[in-house]
């Protein structure tokens, strides 16, 4: 009876499933056109899987172990499953081979089921409870039907009632596997992950040590694009395809600064609103952690409505939105390889240029630098008063040089011009050769454009980019990674681009070189807190350390750090949107930076130096490598005494 | 960003000053051997370029002329050329920190004293005596007057050729140029006195002399007063019109405006406002010669505070703050505003310790700061924590000894332990301070609570000390900072008595502190002439009680300074407190329900007598030594202090002895009577080993 009933099912899974598969597609395809290669893509997506998934997925050594069985299990299993019992070819090694494949699945799901029993809050509930027994049910029931097929078992074993009860384990097994992937269930990631990765809009992220965090540039000169994200049809077609893949896992969560502060953003559950908004409906089936502060089943959307509402609730509240600080530890973490940040900065887009809704002080800091390209609204021509006693060489004056010192606007900041003095110190020291574009130099855009601010940030660029173009230097050093980044990463397609390195890492160049020597390091335990855009964004990880240990520091290291660090609140403009949360980011941070028992925590960004030190009876000082290095400093045994008229001081 | 207008660079000339704070310049009195700038007067400068400060103008009344004695007040000699390597040394000591430095030069003309050193015959324009100085002096014939032309341009020269960034001419205090400027002084009816053009005359050839000697590319400014406070003399709307003329020579790099003339004791007071002024009282006259210049304005005079700089720099009025007794207080103050710690800052209180004591011809020292000006000898101004053992370090007594015995140990890093038996800190700040016009001396104790909680000291107040509480601590070392108490019980014919009910007299102390109700009519008798007299007059006339202060010397508050004791006569004259000199306090009775108070004449020996309801003695304080020798013994040094080792700054050498027990040190006026820079100044030299 079964072997009549058992190609029926699968084909009329299969079949269902296509046609699953094809309404989802259409789903996807209310997004905005995008030109990735299809097929280059489809070629690529097994290496994708394969290597650059699992690396993110491997760091859990279990749940990699317990996937691979698992989905490596069912795939192999499935194939087999159509070859052996739905096309007959049951002869030979096949049918072996599909007892080994849904056995190892078995083995996997026990594990997912292990999982289950007590499940971290990050994870999801709802139907993700019952996948351990689904996959058992399709794994036990492949198994179980596959006995008789390579004759383990007399083809008529049992009772029609066991072939009945088997054929209905079959049902519920391919109902989940085959039928729910494209019909919504929890296996829709294999379905939509897979094709995510095939098409995914960062395509060169992918490879060995690539990686690609610069933000796109939007088109202003295209009449009809969007200015930004405002209802879920404005994403791109493989964007929403990309919400599709999310697992729920909820990875992104528990990295998330904004959601551990209480301020009302969790990195998955925007990701699933999205997903509600592409196919329409409520969030009231969501089955995760909330946004803190905000109960499930309150918002709605459609593929066409606004995401934020004019009034009122839609998809998400705009506070959402702003509560991002742009880390990416979520995008970091995301064994989907889902952009949350792009998402995030679409969204906010449309706030900031349609709507001309940036909360509290954005609106202010985005007039600012409209009128005086700095964010503090300062006068530019004081970019240089910190450095009157220091004389500078301009590049307006020189022209060329080895090295274009980049000041960026913590050359406005009190606390930054320490900074700054301590790094041309150590340039000086290190008879490095450079200059700087002083008044000529603009904000680089950073902050405008992670307030959505494309315009502003294009406007900035472009005329750095012409400013630069007049001078010849062969890199840009800068101890702002915001600038870093945006000049390295995020200029070059608007024209611009450059060598750029962050000091830490020149810094550790300069040593290597033997052109800097240190006195022995006299104080006490010391951690290093790395800034998410010189990390995560822009993975030097390697030189700040090195700079610390050449200065005989032994780094006491946080849980977090490296590509885990913990945000210190203040990027993508969260200080400036300031949503409120239950706590303040920067003061869980310090809280790391005291369970290390350090009393200094090295930095090596002007905006992570102001978020620390703000935080009140903080037990650690907070130093830049820069200043820990020129207080270090010590004449090199070679170097001949330079008279020089310049201040010696940092301060 | 804040203090944005302190931190805007500024152009002066041709050159460039980082910040728009300036050191002003003073007679540092360290200049010797001649005149030739000393290490220590280079290394005074270095910490203020080390601490921040844009520009500083040393060298207050620097002489261009031999005949203008230098010897009085150690002066910069620069009318030899022996000056040049000594500029050199100083201006590469400022320059290696980006601050800039110039010099004041001047000619002082008939302000100045003959009688000693070269035995010189002053000069002025028509021989008028000057009153502070008591000096007499010539009418200066033409050819001195070119003679000294040639003097200005060869100094700003030697300026030059040293390395220095300019010289300020001083045109101010009543030197030579001014002299000549002043129909006060200036009676002349030939071409160098007269009308406007005449009176003029003077000081523009000596600009114009010193221009033509330096060129373009040196800085030539103009100390200036911005009104002489004289009906006689030269009017605000006189000093707008000179300003004007001399600016439109087009060869003043900047103008520097001191508000008040200053050739009385009572203009004088002015000049360097003390604690009695206001902030900024005469910042509406620099604003109005800055009304009608073209080139930079510099204005000092009482202001202290970054804040207050901020808001003068912001509302425009004038183009530099002068805060050179803020620097003398802290030559760190522009890099602890830069460090954010403004809390931190070592504010002036505006005692006029150092001033007072330039007057008298001796080093310029702070009253609360005993690093400053000591930077040569190695005395910090940064205490830097120790590598050696961390010690527990009790000191006894929160006046301003103990305060900075406390401070300089917890910086060393120790764990210290600080008893005052009074519910607050300040000794006997806390009582000068309740004086009217005397409240800002409160500043020094403010600054150290502060500190002392910055640094966690373990403040126990209104803690009397007694030596089982402080050997139940286990001191490592034991500091006594216990000060003392009034000594009325000198001369048992005043009638003193432990018994308030009994005694005849009360003290100085017990009127400030309001121990003792103010009386009605009031005999104050001060053989001290310090600041507690003068003080108790003044608080007592304020109550509304008649006063007469008497003392045996040869005035009342003889010993108080010269920019001090004209704002106390302000305020006695005008409150009709009676001063009489050169009576001794004789005897002490009763007398129905008054008191008698007899008093003898220095002189003659003849009696007097006054009927009072009270009676205050001023007669210094007595140390209490009660706690000194009750531990004495039981230290490992017997309480000895190395002397060599003390004068020389180095450690005390029993702090690396080994042993058992606590060391033991005393200071201040429990050792004996002195004042609050004796006070701090012992408890820093000591401490800074621990």
């Amino acid at each position: 009876m079964l072997e009549t009933l058992l190609p029926i099912l699968i084909f009329a899974a299969l079949g269902l499933a296509v046609i699953g598969a094809w309404r989802r597609v259409r789903l996807w395809r209310q997004g905005r056109p995008s030109a990735v290669p299809l097929l280059k893509g489809l070629a690529a997506m097994p290496r994708r899987y394969l290597v650059d998934l699992h690396h993110v997925v491997g760091r859990d050594k279990v749940m990699s172990n317990t996937h691979v069985a698992t989905a490596g299990g069912f795939v192999a299993a499935a194939v087999l499953m159509i070859l052996v019992h739905g096309l007959g070819l049951a002869q030979g090694v096949l049918g072996w081979l599909l007892l080994a494949a849904s056995a190892t699945m078995f083995v996997g799901s026990l594990f997912v089921a292990r999982r289950r029993r007590n499940p971290p809050a990050r994870l999801s509930k709802g139907p993700w409870m019952r996948l351990p027994k689904s996959l058992m049910a399709f794994s036990l029931s492949v198994f179980a039907i596959t006995l008789p097929a390579v004759g383990l078992l007399p083809a008529d074993f049992g009772h029609w009632l066991l072939a009945l009860l088997l054929a209905a384990v079959v049902v519920w097994g391919l109902g989940e596997m085959v039928f729910g992937m494209t019909w919504g269930g929890p296996m829709k990631h294999a379905f939509a992950g897979a094709l995510h990765l095939a098409f995914h809009r960062r395509a060169e992220r992918f490879g060995e040590g690539n990686r690609s965090t610069g933000l796109k540039a939007l088109d202003l000169d295209d009449e009809a694009a969007p200015l930004g994200v405002e209802k879920p049809a404005d994403f791109t077609w493989n964007q929403l395809l990309g919400f599709d893949a999310c697992v729920q896992c909820g990875r992104c969560e528990a990295v998330c600064p904004a959601f551990a502060a209480g301020q009302p953003l969790n990195p998955k559950k925007l990701i699933q609103d999205m997903v509600v908004g592409l196919a329409g409906g409520s969030d009231a089936n969501y089955a995760g952690s909330p946004y803190p502060g905000k109960p499930v089943g309150e918002h709605h959307g459609t593929p066409h409505g606004p995401i934020v509402a004019r009034e009122g609730k839609a998809l998400v509240d705009a506070e959402t939105l702003w509560s991002c600080t742009t880390c990416r530890a979520c995008v970091e973490e995301c064994p989907m390889m889902i952009e949350h940040v792009d998402a995030i900065v679409d969204m906010r887009r449309h706030l900031t240029l349609e709507r001309g809704q940036t909360p509290n002080k954005g609106a202010e800091v985005l007039d600012n630098l409209i009128a005086t390209d700095n964010p503090g609204g300062f006068d530019p021509g004081a970019r240089l008063h910190w450095a009157a006693d220091l004389n500078l060489p301009l590049m307006a004056d020189v022209k060329q040089a080895e090295v274009l010192l980049w000041l960026g606007d913590g050359a406005f900041d009190m606390r930054n011009q320490r900074t700054l003095r301590a790094l041309v110190k150590v340039l000086r020291a290190a008879e490095v050769e450079f200059a700087v574009l002083g008044n000529e130099e603009r904000d680089s855009g950073d902050v405008a454009r992670r307030l959505g601010d494309e315009a502003t940030f294009q406007s900035l660029a472009k005329r750095n980019i012409a400013t630069l173009a007049q001078y010849r230097f062969q890199r840009i050093v800068t101890c702002d990674p915001h600038s870093f980044h945006v000049l390295g990463n995020e200029y070059g397609e608007l024209g611009g681009q450059y060598e750029v390195r962050h000091h830490s890492t020149f810094i550790a160049e300069l040593f290597e070189a033997g052109r800097l020597a240190f006195a022995p390091w006299k104080g006490g335990n010391v951690t290093y807190h790395d800034p998410c855009y010189l990390g995560r964004y822009n993975g030097e990880y390697e030189a700040p350390r090195n700079v610390l240990k050449a200065l005989g520091i032994e780094v006491k290291e946080m849980e977090r750090s490296g590509f885990r660090s913990r945000c210190c609140g203040g990027g993508g403009g969260a200080p400036i949107t300031d949503i409120p949360g239950e706590r303040r980011i920067p003061d869980m941070r310090m809280n790391d930076v005291k369970e290390t028992g350090a009393e200094l925590v090295a930095v090596g960004c002007p905006q992570c130096t102001a978020m620390l030190e703000g935080v009140v009876d903080a037990t650690a000082e907070v130093r830049d490598i820069a200043e820990l290095v020129a207080d270090a400093l010590v004449a090199r045994p070679a170097a001949g005494a330079t008279h020089r008229p310049q201040a010696e001081e940092v301060i | 960003m804040a203090f944005d207008a302190i931190f805007q660079p500024i152009e002066i000339g041709k050159l460039t000053i980082r910040n728009r704070v300036v050191s002003t310049a003073h007679a540092e009195v360290y200049a010797t051997d001649g005149g030739m700038t000393t290490d220590r007067y280079v290394k005074y400068y270095e910490e203020k370029a080390k601490g921040g400060c844009g520009l500083c103008i040393c060298g207050g009344s620097s002489v261009v002329s031999i005949d203008s004695p230098q010897g009085w007040w150690s002066s910069v000699n620069l009318a030899t050329d022996r000056i040049i390597p000594h500029f050199q040394n100083l201006a590469d000591a400022v320059h290696k920190h980006g601050g800039k430095i110039m010099i004041q030069i001047t000619h002082m003309g008939r302000r100045s004293r003959w009688d000693g050193y070269d035995w010189s015959t002053l000069l002025s324009p028509s021989g008028i005596r000057e009153p502070v100085h008591r000096s007499t002096c010539k009418t200066i014939e033409e050819e001195e007057i070119w003679r000294i032309i040639g003097d200005f341009a060869q100094a700003a020269r030697r300026a030059k050729e040293g390395g220095l960034d300019g010289v300020e001419l001083s045109a101010v205090h009543q030197h030579l140029i001014d002299q000549f400027w002043s129909p006060r002084v200036n009676k002349r009816e030939d071409q160098w006195g007269g009308s406007f053009e005449n009176r003029m005359r003077f000081g523009m050839e000596v600009l114009k002399a010193v221009r033509a000697e330096v060129g373009d590319d040196f800085v030539v400014g103009m100390r200036i007063c911005g009104d002489e406070f004289h009906p006689d003399g030269l009017s605000h709307d006189d000093m707008k019109q000179i300003a004007a003329y001399y600016d439109a020579t087009g060869q003043v790099d900047f103008f520097g405006v001191v508000g008040s003339g200053c050739d009385t004791h009572n203009t004088l007071a002015n000049v360097i406002p003390n604690m009695s002024y206001p902030p900024e009282p005469f910042l509406h006259l620099a604003a109005g010669i800055k009304e009608v210049v073209s080139v930079p304005v510099i204005h000092a005079q009482n202001i202290k505070d970054p804040n207050q700089a901020q808001r003068i720099l912001e509302g425009g009025y004038v183009d530099l703050v002068g805060m050179t007794r803020a620097h003398i207080a802290d030559p760190h103050l522009i890099a602890k505003i830069k460090m954010g710690q403004v809390d931190q800052i070592k504010q002036c209180v505006g005692a006029n310790y150092c001033i007072d004591r330039q007057y008298q011809g001796l080093d310029v020292l702070c009253i609360q700061n005993a690093a400053t000006s000591r930077e040569y000898m190695g005395l910090p101004h940064i205490i830097e924590k120790s590598e050696g053992p961390k010690r527990k370090v009790v000191v006894v007594g929160g006046g301003p000894g103990g305060m900075e015995a406390a401070r300089v140990a917890a910086e060393r890093g120790h764990e210290v332990t600080l008893f005052e038996a009074a519910e607050a800190l300040g000794g006997q700040i806390t009582i000068a301070a309740q004086a009217p016009q005397r409240d800002q001396i409160a500043g020094i104790t403010r600054w150290y609570q502060l500190e002392l909680a910055r640094l966690n000291v373990d403040l126990r107040l209104g803690t009397r000390a007694d030596e089982a509480t402080l050997l139940d601590l286990r001191p490592d070392i034991v500091v006594l900072a216990t000060g003392g108490h009034p000594f009325l019980e000198q001369d048992p014919q005043w009638g003193y008595s432990e018994n308030p009910e009994e005694s005849l007299v009360v003290s100085t102390w017990d009127i400030l502190s309001g121990k003792v109700a103010p009386g009605k009519n009031v005999l104050i008798y001060d053989t001290i002439c310090e600041f507690a007299g003068l003080s108790a007059a003044d608080y007592l006339a304020d109550k509304g009680a008649k006063v007469e202060i008497v003392t045996d010397d040869i005035k009342p508050g003889a010993a108080v300074g010269g920019t001090t004791f004209p704002t106390y006569y302000r305020s006695l004259y005008e409150k009709e407190v009676i001063m009489s000199s050169d009576l001794l306090l004789h005897k002490v009775y009763r007398e129905g329900d008054g008191l008698v108070a007899v008093l003898e004449n220095e002189y003659t020996g003849a009696l007097e007598e006054r009927v009072v309801d009270q009676v205050v003695v001023e007669n210094g304080v007595r140390p209490d030594e009660g706690l000194y020798y009750a531990l004495k013994e039981q230290s490992r040094n017997k309480g000895q202090v190395d002397l060599e080792a003390l004068y020389a700054i180095q450690p005390q050498p029993c702090l690396s002895e080994a042993g058992d027990g606590f060391l033991l040190f005393r200071l201040g006026d429990c050792t004996a009577p002195r004042n609050t820079h004796a006070a701090i100044y012992d408890a820093l030299r000591i401490c800074k080993d621990f």
